[in-house]
């Protein structure tokens, strides 16, 4: 079933010999010892017949350098019978009796044999050079292509691309998926049967090359995908007999080109792999601030109503009314700051989770605002707020709930963040296709390389004492705005203060829901 | 507003939550509130208690053992018009706008304040007790509803028949939610439903000319992503 490579090769030698290509050599020296009698018998008035000796060896070059070996020997001989039958005395006789005669017609067949091997040679190393520099050129234009792919199927594409461009052959690449091996990429006319693939997997296994040989469809060479560390599957190549490349010299550029294809793959890998660890580490590094703050988050106003409560079971005998009273307002706003909290933890992970279904609707802008507003009666009691509504607002798509939630958020921080008693500015205007709407206050801002953080989860402003914040609220805006298609960002006011303006589509116009009903 | 011990038979209200804490706290503060109180911990028994004790009102969590509080509200509606609280751990507008479509007549978040709840729990009685109120009263704001006359400080105020027609269901469902499918089917027909434009579009102009300030409504409230409500001022 398997054949030795020296065997295949002595037969491919044995079909050169007779190829197409030898044949026309022989006519052609043929053809040019015809020529070259022919030119003999021009200048034979004019010449010695030992000079013409030289136009026989000019062609005897020529034929060496244009054709090879064997048709160069036949014109040598050629021309020595020639040269001997028409130009030594007797003419149309061969002359072997005399010396001289026979010198001449044994030197020009031996300078003859020796120019045209010498000529061959050179000629061969010639071509071998080319041959190997086509060699390079094809290698390095893998090696370049797969530098630039930067995932498996890009490599497995240019891999099979390379292969059928530079050796006009049909190629398969199977990649190992945990203990299987599967036929990932090929050329669109290879369809590797049982057997082949039973090649393959042994190849893989092995870690060898392997080849089968069909009598009739040529050789079916797997060359294992093999780095230092692991085997990633196996290259197969279908050759047919018909190549004009020397066999070796094949078999020699496909191990290079599977060397290449292997490094790709396991630096794909390991880049891959690299990443992965990179994100586990700021995932576990998110996941650590989460529990911190979570924890911090959730036992402090549960510490304060324990507390409250436990007084009052124990030393509610001996409190004021008043004491009573006290503690337990500050135990409820305590529970009611727990619940905002948890509430905005359920935002965060819904949003997170992808779960949160935007329930897109046309709405107004200022009903909107003033929902907002509404939400925010209490905070915002001592305060001038100047809303700014631009004429002739449209109607926005948006899922109105999500949206006041992030004006009440927006709101909440700006009352936060800046002086108790100072105004709060609500602007809202189109700019072409989009909806903008901006909270401004008259605090103190932030730090400006710290603006880009505030939207991160958990960041916080170093605060002034006695404010409380999640570190969420911010994120949960930039959550559902991004969720809207939108944008949002902040930036220090020139007179001081902070401005977070929002961007949001005027519509989506993908949302179609609305089109099932009715007129 | 509080239910009048004196001259009539305590309200009679069905509690429908599993979680006995819960159970335990309804029962001390509405008890002390003078209300006669049954318990059901499940969708079943609540559907067998509002027919058996007749309730006047049924506070109803969502989150029960046996069935969805939304399919208890569904059942309940079929036979019954008794007022229907949601009492809920779930907060989102989705799930507001569904217990309010299926037939409940309001929805409270858990947690919830005390005061909240007794407010509201109040409202859904007056509903039963006064349904065709013809003159309503909030603030400086008076509907007539026997004349079809609306007005704003003893003004008279020029509304369009849609106008009218919205400010006529807020009314009669005053200080509780309407969805805005609800108002959506009621006004323009059930077509319109999930096209809330038109809508929009009528809320602002009848806040234009009710509203003092239309950028902070005193009167007619958003409840974002559920619906309008009406609200009394005293």
């Amino acid at each position: 079933m398997k054949m030795d490579s020296l065997d295949t090769g002595a037969l491919n030698r044995f079909s050169n010999l007779l190829g197409t290509s030898t044949v026309f050599g022989y006519l052609a020296s043929i053809l040019m010892v015809a020529g070259a009698t022919l030119v003999c018998e021009i200048l034979r008035p004019l010449l010695l017949p030992i000079n013409l000796l030289m136009i026989y060896l000019v062609t005897v070059v020529l034929a060496a350098f244009n054709m090879g070996r064997r048709p160069a020997i036949l014109t040598v001989v050629l021309s020595a019978f020639m040269h001997n039958y028409l130009y030594v005395p007797p003419r149309y006789g061969f002359a072997f009796q005399r010396k001289e005669y026979l010198a001449t017609f044994l030197g020009l067949l031996v300078t003859g044999t020796v120019i045209s091997s010498l000529v061959t040679k050179a000629r061969e190393r010639a071509e071998a050079l080319r041959e190997r520099e086509a060699e390079t050129a094809s290698l390095y234009r893998l090696s370049r292509e797969l530098v630039t792919a930067t995932d498996r199927p890009a490599i497995l594409a240019t891999v099979i691309s390379n292969i059928e461009m530079t050796l006009t052959v049909s190629a398969a690449l199977f990649i190992t998926n945990g203990e299987e091996l599967e036929l990932t990429k090929a050329s669109s006319d290879f369809f590797p049967g049982e057997e082949e693939r039973a090649v393959a997997l042994q190849a893989n296994l092995t870690g060898q090359y392997l080849e089968h040989y069909q009598p009739f469809q040529g050789k079916f060479c797997c060359f294992p995908l093999a780095t230092m560390q692991r085997t990633f599957g196996v290259m197969a190549v279908a050759l047919t007999g018909d190549s004009t490349r020397p066999p070796e010299q094949t078999h020699r550029l496909l191990e290079a080109f599977a060397t290449q294809t292997a490094l790709a793959l396991e630096r794909v890998e390991l880049s891959h792999e690299a990443e992965q660890a990179q994100n586990l580490r700021m995932r576990q590094k998110l996941e650590r601030a989460l529990l911190n703050s979570v924890s911090h988050d959730l036992r402090t106003p549960l510490s304060t109503i324990t507390g409250v409560l436990s007084s009052i079971l124990v030393e509610g005998d001996r409190l004021t009314p008043t004491i009573q009273r006290e503690l337990l307002e500050n135990a409820k706003d305590e529970a009611d700051r727990l619940n905002r909290f948890v509430g905005k933890l359920l935002d965060m992970t819904r949003l997170e989770a992808g779960g949160m279904i935007l329930k897109m609707e046309p709405c107004d802008v200022q009903d909107l605002i003033g929902c907002a507003l509404g939400a925010m009666e209490r905070q915002l009691l001592n305060r001038q707020v100047i809303v700014d509504l631009a004429p002739e607002l449209p109607l926005v798509d948006m899922d109105m709930a999500l949206m006041n939630q992030v004006l009440i958020n927006l709101l909440d921080n700006a009352t936060k963040y800046s002086p108790p008693g100072s105004a709060i500015e609500v602007t809202a205007w189109c700019n072409g296709d989009s909806l903008l709407i901006m909270t401004a206050d008259h605090g103190s801002g932030i730090p400006e390389q710290d603006l880009e953080r505030v939207f991160e989860k958990f960041y916080r402003v170093p605060v002034p004492e006695g404010v409380s914040g999640t570190g969420l609220g911010l994120s949960i805006c930039h959550g559902i705005v991004e969720a809207h298609g939108g944008t949002i960002h902040a930036e220090n006011r020139p007179d001081g203060g902070l401005a977070v303006t929002l961007s949001i589509p005027l519509s989506l116009p993908q949302h179609t829901e609305d089109t099932n009903h009715g007129p | 507003m509080a239910p009048d011990k004196q001259s009539s038979p305590p309200s009679r209200i069905l509690v429908v939550d599993d979680e006995i804490t819960i159970q335990k706290f309804l029962r001390s503060i509405l008890s002390s509130e003078g209300f006669t109180l049954q318990i059901a911990d499940n969708g079943v028994a609540a559907l067998t208690a509002t027919a058996m004790f007749k309730p006047d009102l049924v506070l109803l969590d969502l989150g029960l053992p046996d069935m969805d509080g939304i399919e208890v509200i569904r059942r309940m509606r079929e036979w019954s018009t008794v007022p229907i609280i949601v009492l809920s751990v779930r907060e989102r507008e989705d799930d507001k706008v569904l217990a309010l479509d299926a037939g409940a007549d309001d929805y409270l978040s858990k947690p919830f304040g005390m005061a909240e709840l007794l407010a509201r729990i109040r409202v859904a009685l007056r509903r039963v007790v006064q349904t065709a109120e013809p003159l309503f009263k909030s603030g400086e704001l008076e509907v007539d509803l026997a004349s079809r006359r609306v007005a704003l400080r003893g003004a008279d105020m020029a509304l369009t028949p849609t106008e009218y027609d919205i400010l006529r269901l807020l009314v009669s469902y005053a200080g509780k939610v309407v969805t805005l499918n609800q108002i959506l089917k009621q006004v323009w027909g059930d077509a319109y439903i999930d096209q809330p434009q038109v809508l929009r579009v009528n809320i602002s102009n009848l806040r234009h000319k009710l509203e003092p300030d239309p950028s902070r409504p005193r009167y007619i409230i958003t409840e974002p992503g559920v619906g309008y409500k009406l609200r009394i001022i005293d």
